[in-house]
């Protein structure tokens, strides 16, 4: 390789050395290494466009017709889009969804942290922690929700058994049924589930720090707290990040503990977007219109990962 | 996350799917031209017939004795999942490799026969000898004019349960149950009266259509449908509807003083029963299916659904529909196998399979004899009803259907007259969005 490189394509000037050089012809190595890339890349590309962008340009079109569940369609134009801005139904599912987004984000996050700092080191015991934490994200929010609803029950359940001898709930009290407990008990539901997965990766991130670093900062007396603000969340920035983005995206498209917990009710109050358009398209048999709430749920998905993306890049370059 | 994974395998499949779909044939609705006489008999081949998982216990037993019986036409049986089996059977159609007989939920029947997606079985129907012992309420959800698309295949009824044993405790005679609302209140409030965690009445309070399915019926009972028209023209008849308002108030009664578990309020259908089972419930409108679990008809009796005035009753006509889509495969061997499962050797081994038979004519002497439970639900079956609407469940089965929101104010809230006011400008709207 060394032989073949011309000298703009392996310079570490940047662009002001590469500003200067010649257009240089394509050597019989770099035309193979090219097809290679090609070759190797083509499979995922193919993947992508047969299973990703493909049915999501479909799903732009079937948003652009009156598509039922089963028969005839035809065009509508944007009259599904123009529909949006007055219903009610989807408009509050996405208010709901951005307020759960909001509320869990935080804690996820900051539990995951608390908890990667607890296991990082390689004491023993840590592995046996790591995994019982790490243990609610691999048994799968269905079955913790249907275990949910059965330790909610009024009379019968451990939430109002344990909360009323506290005295900060009686043992009739419904949760599934009313907005603020039920998306409180949710939300304390998902803190458990995911904060496993964001220990996880930060984690993995706070072990890839040298650790002559904080050897360093000791000798210069820097202390426990110092050194976590001042080495380790620094140079975490990327795994902090990622499981933003993870956390926030996953909250966004959460389906499986409103559809099982509440039901999107009482009436349509713990409704988020994904049960939204389940909705509208196997309840109401509208896909066409379901599509569409699924194209603004892509582009809204999308711009907030875009921004997540643009200021991990800006923090790291 | 996983469940972000999830979901959009799911989406991008099932988007694959519908992509696929579009670009093969989707066939049209095709009513055969064979004669009565040669469709259906001796065909050949492999069926495949979809039927729901709610109600798989007849599917599974006749499917296995059919294919032990017949060497030359085999049935191949798939279970659609709950909340899954319409977009399941609707993805089908539209990828153009339908199943060749399907059992639908009766509700359902109408959105597909309105696509023009089900085959025309008019002369088929009309063709056999018992069809005026059919079901007549799953009948007329296949219909459309003066054609069939679908034919009746189970019944899943809704009665009333009452304990006989709680019933004799508070001095009521257990065999004397309620035969309208006012005396289900009275008999409720004494058995209320007994204490000890004994309920006079429950019901599953978090579940649109077990509320729709034991109540609706009370209301057919005394001749109102809270939905009438024409399908396309649609009116609600709530703010009208004397025997829903006295209904509405009577659960509020029984909910405010207590004569209900407070479990009611959450039961969102999982558990439905089991209250009544265990022995501390005094009366419970239900499913018939409840049976398989009463293991002492000393303790436990049914009765059909009671008008909320008056001595009249009917249920509702829940089940499925037999039902081949357009463009099926093997129609003839279809029909054949529908047709053997009508008969009555096969129809009297419903009650053992949690389901009631569809044929009025089941019910004879000996039959209530041996089935006393379902002996009450058929004789409900032949004045049994339903909503016939496309927008049956917008306006009922959904989460937030402006039906349930008029339960929830009316019985938890306490505000009658505001309850009834949104169900009706609600029903309305949604029949409107859906255009019934």
């Amino acid at each position: 390789m060394a032989a073949t490189e011309a000298p703009g394509r392996a310079a570490p000037g940047g662009r002001a050395g590469a500003g200067r050089l010649r257009p240089r012809r394509r050597s019989a190595a770099d035309r193979r290494d090219a097809r290679a890339g090609l070759a190797l890349t083509a499979p995922a590309v193919l993947l992508v466009g047969v299973f990703a962008l493909f049915p999501l340009g479909f799903g732009v079109y079937i948003s652009l017709t009156n598509w039922p569940l089963v028969g005839a369609y035809h065009f509508v134009g944007l009259s599904n889009y123009t529909g949006l801005i007055h219903n009610s139904v989807f408009l509050q599912s996405i208010l709901f969804t951005l307020k759960y987004t909001a509320i869990v984000t935080i804690p996820i996050f900051v539990v995951g942290y608390a908890l990667a700092v607890f296991v990082r080191s390689n004491r023993r015991g840590t592995t046996l922690f790591r995994t019982l934490i790490f243990l609610p994200y691999i048994v799968g929010l269905v079955a913790e929700s249907f275990m949910a609803v059965v330790e909610l029950q009024p009379s019968s359940g451990t939430a109002n058994f344990v909360l009323s001898r506290l005295h900060l709930v009686t043992d009739t009290t419904a949760w599934t049924v009313h907005t603020g407990l039920a998306t409180t008990a949710i939300c304390i539901l998902v803190i458990w589930f995911a904060s496993g997965l964001t220990m996880m990766l930060l984690m993995a991130g706070m072990q890839g720090i040298p650790t002559d670093i904080y050897e360093s900062a000791r000798v210069d007396g820097a202390s426990w707290w110092s050194a976590e603000r001042r080495i380790t969340l620094p140079l975490l920035r990327r795994s902090i990040a990622l499981s933003l983005i993870i956390s926030v995206v996953g909250s966004f498209l959460a389906f499986n503990q409103f559809f099982i917990i509440t039901d999107g009710g009482p009436g349509t109050s713990t409704e988020s977007v994904v049960m939204s358009i389940f909705q509208t398209a196997f309840a109401d048999t509208d896909v066409g219109l379901a599509s569409a709430m699924s194209v603004v749920l892509v582009i809204v998905v999308g711009l907030i990962t875009f921004i997540q993306f643009h200021y991990l890049q800006r923090d790291t370059d | 996350m996983r469940r972000a994974g999830y979901l959009s395998i799911v989406a991008v499949g099932a988007a694959a799917t519908l992509a696929l779909g579009a670009c093969s044939s989707s066939g049209g609705s095709s009513g055969s031209s064979s004669s009565p006489k040669t469709f259906g008999v001796n065909a050949t081949g492999t069926v495949h017939f979809w039927a729901r998982q709610a109600t798989d216990g007849p599917a599974k037993a006749l499917v296995k004795e059919f294919n032990a019986t017949h060497k030359k036409l085999k049935v191949v049986l798939h279970l659609t999942p709950p909340n899954d089996d319409t977009s399941q059977l609707a993805t089908a159609i539209r990828a153009g490799s339908p199943p060749d007989v399907v059992g639908l939920n009766d509700i359902d029947v109408p959105t597909f026969s309105h696509e023009n997606a089900l085959m025309d079985l008019t002369q088929y129907v009309n063709a056999l000898p018992y069809k005026s012992a059919l079901s007549p309420g799953h009948l007329r959800l296949a219909t459309i004019g003066s054609k069939y698309y679908g034919v009746p295949y189970l019944a899943d009824l809704s009665v009333l349960w009452y304990n006989k044993k709680l019933f004799s405790e508070a001095g009521l005679n257990p065999n004397d149950p309620p035969t309208n609302y006012a005396e289900i209140m009275t008999d409720a409030k004494k058995i209320s009266a007994l204490g000890h965690g004994i309920y006079g009445f429950s019901f599953a309070g978090n579940c649109q259509g077990c509320l729709g399915f034991t109540m609706l019926p009370s209301l057919w009972a005394n001749g109102v449908h809270m939905i009438s028209g024409a399908l396309g023209n649609q009116t609600a008849n709530v703010a009208s509807d004397a025997p829903l308002k006295t209904m509405l108030a009577d659960y509020r009664t029984l909910w405010a003083n207590k004569e209900v578990p407070v479990n009611d309020q959450t039961q969102n259908g999982l558990t439905w029963g089991a209250d009544f089972e265990a022995g501390k419930v005094g009366i419970l409108p239900g499913d018939y299916g409840f049976a398989t679990a009463m293991k002492d008809p000393s303790e436990f009796a049914d009765a059909p659904l009671p008008g909320v005035t008056g001595s009249s009753y009917s249920t509702f006509d829940g089940g499925d529909d037999f039902v081949i889509p357009a463009g099926a495969s093997n129609p003839s061997g279809a029909w054949e196998f529908i047709k053997w499962v009508l008969e009555p050797a096969q129809q009297v081994q419903y009650p053992s399979l949690g389901d009631t038979p569809i044929r009025t004519d089941i019910l004879t002497p000996s039959f209530a004899a041996k089935n006393p439970y379902d002996a009450v639900a058929l004789k409900a079956l032949a004045k049994g009803s339903v909503e016939y609407t496309l927008a049956y469940d917008a306006v009922y089965n959904e989460p937030g259907s402006p039906w349930f929101k008029m339960f929830e104010d009316a019985v938890y809230s306490g505000n009658l007259s505001a309850g009834i006011s949104e169900g009706q400008s609600g029903i309305q709207s949604t029949l409107q969005q859906v255009k019934s």
